[in-house]
């Protein structure tokens, strides 16, 4: 290579050669750089494409770009050639999520929203309305190339990265941009990459988003709004408005959405789901989702979703479980997942996926290949794996004629391997269209192999292994060996040191330096005393492959569940006929309890109770003879289930957040919920605002999706609330500025937020009523989620579930909800229903309460244990309910505390757990009784059911059994002998798997509260500010 | 002359007595004539279930317990016609009377601030007119353990008799056990406070180093005191005296198996009298605990498990577990208010193979042994303090427990409390 001639400019980021390209537009300073810019890669083993290789191929490249590949190639006259015999080459590797020359977002929260509310955001020029949203960011119009960061993408293989600040939940369209060097705007290839996006509201202090529902919620209004900017903004006729629509970057970006794309983030296959269905909403094109590395646990259900992925090869480190105290910290779940993590490329693979991978989360990009190493070992094909780094994310990107192949007319940008890269290759120099980037020297020897040796009269041997910089080896003699000190091989130059004494051959250390030609090793070997002696050392044999002896264990030990943690079931339950015999039947119904009576259990339905009935053939017997059959328990108000936050608790009203939209099926309180006799709950959102979230009816079918614990039958549902928690009395004293503060100002809140519905509703209505073409000419209404709930409330297409305590503020809602036209369907709480009962009643409220609880608050001071006998006595229908994981494993007992404190009858108790809460949720036609035609939602109790010595023995939902006392008390046997096996493992486990990189383990979710409140996202996203709890609250 | 009462009678007088919507019932006064309880299912706990027996109450003690007994004269009668008697039950490790309302900080008087309070009484803030005491007295306690809460050396617990006008009278023993809130050692992250597990391990060291040096700080001070080598008072280290002595036990309030065995070798370092509070884990180590015979009040009988791959029923079976390892523990729950359910707890141990004489045993006598007080509470033995409780059927269960009435060292208690008077007030908004 003849010397270079640097301008001072592009010295400045040009290191060894000059760049392929330059801007035109830069003027000219000192003398220009005129290098010949043609290539010949010569005997190489070329990886066109995936599935294609080429053997002792060449590859020609002029002015980075790729102008010919084949076998039999001439090379043209003028071409410098690079002789690449027996390496390997492979197109430049692209990555879809990176922060490369970007400003990189934080992981810390400086100040956070813990520290006290932010209700609005600063606005400044277009920016959005909310501060996590940053969609305006188009992150090419600062992009800097870093030589540092570049370099770690480029000794992976990486030539190109797409790249956005990763903070926030909108993080604004990213930059395609080459890992090479040279003038910013040289090396973006799209300045108008894919939009980021995640449900992290990230370095954002305001108050909104606090949970994930207020996440999603967030992502579709910004959706919508977008869509709505498009055909608003401009617009001269505004008569439905107050005002010309305003100037808004944030969405204005937004609406290009479909012809850019976007990449969504999560931190779970759950989120990936979430993230799935929610773009499905705007049918959003060109989506890919960055995965969590749990997609192999519902690999069946992300390939149903028809998405691309972007999967991070990051591992979690291992539990800790080196001392045998630790062990106690230790879950099965992280156990499992640390195993697993490796295989779920491969997962995803067999189910059919098509991703691309990343360097995403990896704390060390040097694991990179490593890692793919391992996920190949675990099931991923290395076809897959070349395609996961080269043309799929060349597709996904709209690039794929230029990047992702070795292949005429795309750009030159290439990998070279000592060795295939997929067995134990390592790379040694990565060019960026035509510009090399080298790591290690091409022509260093291959020294690898045993060589004879005599030394002081003693026939010794010496073996090297390895290749490149990773060569060792050692002297031995007989039994004795000595490792090699200070070895390198540098081109044909070798040099080592060994100990003598430690192969018996002296005193002291012997060091050699000599040349590898072919298979001859010759140089000199200068012992302790001086004297050298010359060598010729004969490679005898190949050495044996390193990795070839230590074949790692690639078998699983841990089960696959789902969920994927203890008590999680291999198999989803079966519907079941079956035929219960000889119980006490408490129907809940007009039969009322029947003794040693017979039921019949066919297609998920009660079709027969009576006596002694004959076994339909092939229907399941149960002696039930001693025991107890209920109706499945039904809980008016829960907070299990729910993902990342039960409040969103930061407006005043918050009727667009949906419950239903964070149902998390591998919450362990399902399974503890069923253990108590539960089937069905209703999940509501908390109670830190006056109109809070939508509730959402589930049934405790634990092993399932999301969407599978959804119970179809129940209308929808929303949650309100009065009293204490919504004027934020016990928050602390950073929270004494939003409206409202008092019972006062819930009313007017409540009021206003209805009349701007119905305001709502008749915009809508003029709208539709103006013909078409004053509808083009007119600003539409803007889709608001939050209004148009309150508008289903109106329309009695959604009830209200209202949290409550007091007297007064039961009454004010009463009023307020006849005057307003709507009805409460039901009080829950309501600790102080005795005092409005009557009342209560006139509206056709019913009533949801807490057995026993009182004193924890000022406004439960009056609270009283016969609260439900006053109120069932002046007709009002009554449930207790278990506001906790805890009660709802035994809301039987709760229901046993009237007949204890006011003499209720038995089965009305009962029917406080059973039909009362099916009316109240309105799915009585359904379940919350035994009657025949009903779904067969029933518990099999050892007792009487309203005894504290019963104990649910079997619980079925829709003829399915979901819980069985005998098998869960077999299981832990299961769990502690897997348990152990995986911590043997853990403990076998060299250090690097220990130690993992950078793979995260799900955080913990807490046992959610009604007042549970601050910020979920910060737990979830596992950031330490800005969580609070409110204790022994509800 | 004798009265001849039924229980339900009395409990009429009890209702009536007091004017309709009183405030809270007034303590009864001291024992005057004798009291004949006749033809009750007395649960002794120290000698089984005896079925038709009566038993006499005479100056505030159990003077007689038989068949066939008769009344001095003077005395009253009340018939049980089988009806369970049941020595007073008692609710250890709870801050009845400390708290009224606990989201309002002024009704709140559980806990004190700095690390080394081993002089603090619980007893002194314990409001003996507080409406939540008859709450849980209507559910047949007689007596509740107050403690001081807060962090390392918390204070000393006082038991309360729950019938009084006055903490002072109340105070049936002080200075029961200096309560240790023993440091975390767990170094699973809460979704509250995430933390690094290195940097909870840390925590967890330099918190159990504190209680090291604490204690090693009050021994100096003690020996150095005993060899007369004090110039000046420090009230801390003085309320150490007793309990290096032994006289005065140590409850470590400890959840977890590590906490627990910390807990003991601390104990046998300064040869301390140890019961374990909490004990969550206690299953886990109940052999040892049985070795040591250190007892346990386990605080959490309707607990939900703390770990994800613990069993749904772990809390539920921990007691049966502790009984057939022949540990010595009583159970104990909640904070205040909900102590009322303790008898319930006991019931839900026997649903998990607890034998319902043993659940019986650790809500009186256990308890009572516990808190040092067995030679006159906790059994119906003739000579202890006539505390006894009328149930209309089984106390453990929800469906049986009716109480109608309840004697303190033979005082008539009103099971009258605030919440019984808000039924009957707004019962007559209804009925007129």
């Amino acid at each position: 290579m003849k010397p270079l001639r640097l301008s001072l400019l592009s010295a400045a980021v040009v290191c060894a050669v000059a760049p392929a390209w330059a801007d035109p537009t830069q003027p000219l300073q000192g003398i220009r750089d005129n290098s010949a810019q043609l290539l010949a890669f010569t005997g190489a083993v070329v990886h066109t494409e995936p599935g294609k290789t080429l053997s002792n191929a060449t590859v020609l490249v002029q002015s980075g770009k790729i102008t010919a590949v084949g076998t039999n190639l001439k090379i043209p006259a003028g071409f410098r050639q690079i002789d690449v015999a027996g390496y390997h080459l492979y197109p430049g590797f692209i990555d879809l999520y990176g922060q490369y020359g970007v400003e990189k977002a934080s992981s810390e929260r400086s100040g956070g929203r813990g520290d006290g509310p932010m209700y609005q955001n600063p606005r400044r020029g277009g920016n959005a309305v909310n501060a996590a949203i940053h969609a305006e960011q188009r992150w090419a119009d600062s992009f800097m190339p870093n030589a540092d960061d570049a370099k770690a993408y480029q000794q992976q293989g990486f030539t190109t990265v797409q790249s956005a600040r990763q903070d926030g939940i909108f993080r604004g369209q990213a930059v395609v941009a080459s890992t090479g060097k040279g003038l910013p705007g040289e090396l973006i290839l799209n300045a108008d990459g894919q939009h980021f996006l995640s449900f992290d509201p990230g370095s954002s202090k305001q108050s909104y988003p606090s949970s994930l529902m207020g996440s999603i919620a967030l992502v579709r209004q910004t959706l919508a709004d977008a869509q709505w900017y498009q055909q608003a903004y401009g617009k001269a006729d505004w008569r439905l408005f107050r005002e010309p629509v305003p100037f808004n970057a944030a969405l204005a970006a937004l609406g290009q959405l479909n012809q850019t794309g976007l990449v969504f983030e999560v931190n779970n296959e759950r989120n990936l789901l979430r993230a799935d269905s929610l773009l499905k909403e705007f049918n959003l094109p060109k989506v890919a989702l960055v995965a969590s590395g749990y997609e192999y646990v519902r690999a069946a259900d992300v390939k149903k979703t028809g998405r691309n992925l972007i999967v991070p090869l990051a591992y979690p480190a291992a539990p800790s479980v080196g001392k045998l105290d630790d062990q106690l910290d230790v879950s099965l779940a992280d156990l499992r997942h640390w195993e697993r993590a490796p295989t779920n490329a491969g997962a995803l693979e067999k189910a059919g996926v098509n991703f691309a991978l990343t360097t995403h989360k990896l704390d060390d990009k040097a694991k990179f290949w490593p890692n793919v190493r391992t996920a190949i070992k675990y099931g991923l094909s290395t076809e897959k794996a070349l395609a996961a780094l080269t043309t799929v994310p060349a597709e996904l990107i709209g690039m794929p004629g230029q990047l992702g192949r070795i292949a005429s007319g795309y750009q030159a940008d290439l990998v070279v391997s000592k060795g295939d890269l997929f067995k134990d290759g390592e790379i040694v120099a990565t060019w960026n269209r035509g510009v090399e980037t080298q790591f290690k020297p091409l022509q260093n020897a291959d020294v690898a192999g045993d060589y004879a040796l005599n030394v002081a009269g003693k026939a010794l041997k010496l073996n090297l292994s390895g290749a490149l910089g990773k060569v060792e080896g050692k002297v031995q003699q007989g039994e004795k060996e000595a490792k090699l000190e200070n070895l390198s091989v540098d081109k044909q130059q070798v040099q080592f040191g060994f100990s003598l004494k430690d192969v018996d051959a002296g005193d002291g250390v012997a060091l050699f330096s000599g040349s590898m030609a072919g298979n001859l090793l010759q140089g000199t070997l200068q012992l302790p005393d001086g004297s050298q002696q010359a060598l010729t050392l004969s490679r005898q044999a190949a050495a044996v492959k390193a990795d070839e002896k230590k074949a790692e264990d690639s078998t699983l030990l841990s089960q696959l569940s789902m969920p994927n943690q203890a008590y999680g079931v291999a198999n989803a339950p079966q519907r079941q006929n079956v035929h219960i015999k000889n119980a006490t039947v408490w129907t809940s119904d007009k039969a009322g309890k029947l003794e040693n009576t017979d039921v019949i259990v066919r297609d998920g339905v009660f079709t027969e109770i009576g006596k002694n009935l004959k076994t339909p053939s092939g229907f399941v017997e149960i002696d039930a003879t001693g025991m107890h059959v209920t109706a499945g328990i039904i809980d008016e108000h829960s907070h299990i289930a729910i993902e990342s936050g039960v409040n969103e608790g930061s407006d005043a009203v918050t009727s667009e957040v949906h419950i239903g939209d964070v149902l998390n099926p591998d919450d362990i309180n399902i399974y503890r919920g069923l253990a108590g006799g539960t089937t069905t709950a209703q999940l509501l959102h908390g109670s830190a605002n006056p109109i809070g979230g939508k509730a959402q009816v589930i049934q405790l079918r634990w092993g399932v999706s999301p969407e599978g614990l959804k119970f179809k039958a129940a209308p929808a549902s929303i949650k309100f609330a009065l009293g204490e928690n919504v004027k934020q009395s016990n928050w602390g004293d950073n929270y004494t500025s939003r409206y409202p503060q008092s019972r006062v100002g819930v009313e007017t809140t409540i009021r206003d937020a209805f009349q701007a519905a119905k305001e709502y509703k008749a915009a809508w209505a003029a709208y539709d009523d103006l013909s078409s073409s004053e509808q083009k000419r007119t600003v539409p209404p803007r889709v608001d989620y939050r209004l148009q709930t309150l508008v289903e409330i109106l329309d009695n297409k959604r009830f209200v579930h209202t949290h409550s305590y007091v007297a007064s503020e039961i009454l004010m809602l009463i009023k307020l909800a006849d005057e307003t036209g709507f009805k409460v369907t039901t009080f829950t709480h309501i600790l102080e229903g005795y005092k409005t009962a009557k009342e209560m009643k006139e509206h056709g409220a019913s009533a949801s309460t807490f057995a026993d609880w009182w004193a924890y608050k000022m406004e439960v001071k009056d609270a009283i244990p016969t609260n439900t006998c006053l109120m069932a006595d002046q007709g009002v229908v009554v449930s207790v309910n278990s506001d906790s994981p805890d009660l709802q494993r035994r809301l039987n007992q709760e229901a046993a505390k009237s007949v204890k404190y006011c003499g209720m009858s038995e089965e009305d108790a009962l029917k406080m757990v059973t039909i009362n809460p099916a009316i109240q949720l309105k799915v009585d036609q359904k379940v919350g009784s035994i009657a025949e035609g009903k779904q067969a939602d029933f518990v099999l109790w050892s007792e009487h059911p309203l005894s504290v010595y019963a104990k649910a023995m079997q619980t079925w939902i829709d003829g399915t059994k979901y819980y069985d006392r005998n098998v869960d008390m077999t299981l832990n046997a299961g769990i502690e002998r897997e348990k152990q096996q995986l911590i043997q493992k853990v403990l076998k486990a060299p250090d690097s798997a220990k130690a993992g990189s950078g793979g995260e383990m799900k955080k913990p979710e807490p046992i959610w509260h009604c007042e549970d409140n601050g910020d979920y996202l910060d737990l979830a996203f596992g950031r330490v500010a800005g969580a609070q709890q409110h204790a022994h609250q509800h | 002359m004798t009265f001849k009462l039924n229980s339900l009678s009395l409990l009429c007088i009890a209702a009536f007595a007091t004017p309709a919507l009183a405030t809270s019932p007034v303590p009864a006064a001291a024992q005057q004539g004798a009291v004949l309880l006749n033809d009750a299912t007395l649960h002794t706990v120290s000698n089984g279930v005896l079925e038709n027996t009566d038993l006499l109450m005479v100056d505030g003690k159990i003077a007689a317990i038989g068949k066939d007994l008769s009344a001095p004269a003077g005395g009253t009668v009340v018939e049980l016609q089988g009806k369970h008697v049941y020595p007073g039950l008692i609710a250890l490790a709870n801050q009845l009377g400390l708290v009224e309302i606990e989201a309002v900080r002024a009704t709140d008087d559980t806990h004190e601030v700095t690390d080394t309070n081993p002089d603090v009484r619980a007893q002194v803030a314990y409001d003996a007119q507080s409406d939540v005491i008859p709450t849980v007295r209507s559910n047949g306690i007689s007596y509740s353990l107050v403690f001081p809460a807060g962090s390392l050396l918390m204070g000393q617990s006082s038991l309360m008799q729950l019938d009084a006008w006055s903490w002072q009278d109340a105070t049936v023993k002080a200075g029961v056990a200096l309560h240790i809130n023993w440091p975390n050692a767990s170094v699973l992250s809460s979704p509250w406070n995430p933390k690094k597990p290195e940097e909870l391990a840390k925590q967890n060291a330099e918190d159990l180093q504190k209680l090291y040096d604490t204690m090693a700080q009050a021994k100096a001070y003690v020996d150095a005191k005993k060899a007369g080598a004090i110039k000046a008072l420090d009230s801390r280290w003085e309320a150490m005296i007793p309990v290096f002595s032994g006289e005065r036990a140590v409850f470590a309030h400890a959840e977890d198996a590590r906490q627990i065995r910390q807990a003991i070798a601390l104990a046998d370092k300064y040869q301390l009298k140890l019961t374990i509070v909490g004990g969550r884990d206690s299953w886990r180590v109940a052999d040892e605990l049985a070795a040591r015979k250190v007892p346990v009040i386990f605080g959490s009988p309707f607990g939900i498990p703390d770990r994800d791959d613990e069993a749904v029923d772990t809390a539920y079976a921990t007691p049966a577990k502790l009984a057939k390892a022949g540990v010595t523990f009583a159970l104990a729950i909640g904070s205040y208010w909900d102590s009322r359910n303790l008898a319930f707890g006991a019931g839900q141990a026997v649903a998990f193979g607890l034998d319902k004489e043993q659940a019986l045993a650790a809500v009186t006598l256990n308890a009572a042994k516990i808190a040092g007080v067995d030679d006159r509470l906790g059994s119906l033995e003739v000579g202890k303090a006539a505390t006894v409780v009328v149930s209309e059927g089984d106390i453990l269960d929800y469906r049986s427990s009716k109480i109608s009435s309840m004697w303190i060292d033979g005082r008539a208690v009103d099971l009258n409390n605030k919440q019984k008077d808000l039924h009957q007030k707004y019962q007559q908004r209804y009925s007129r």
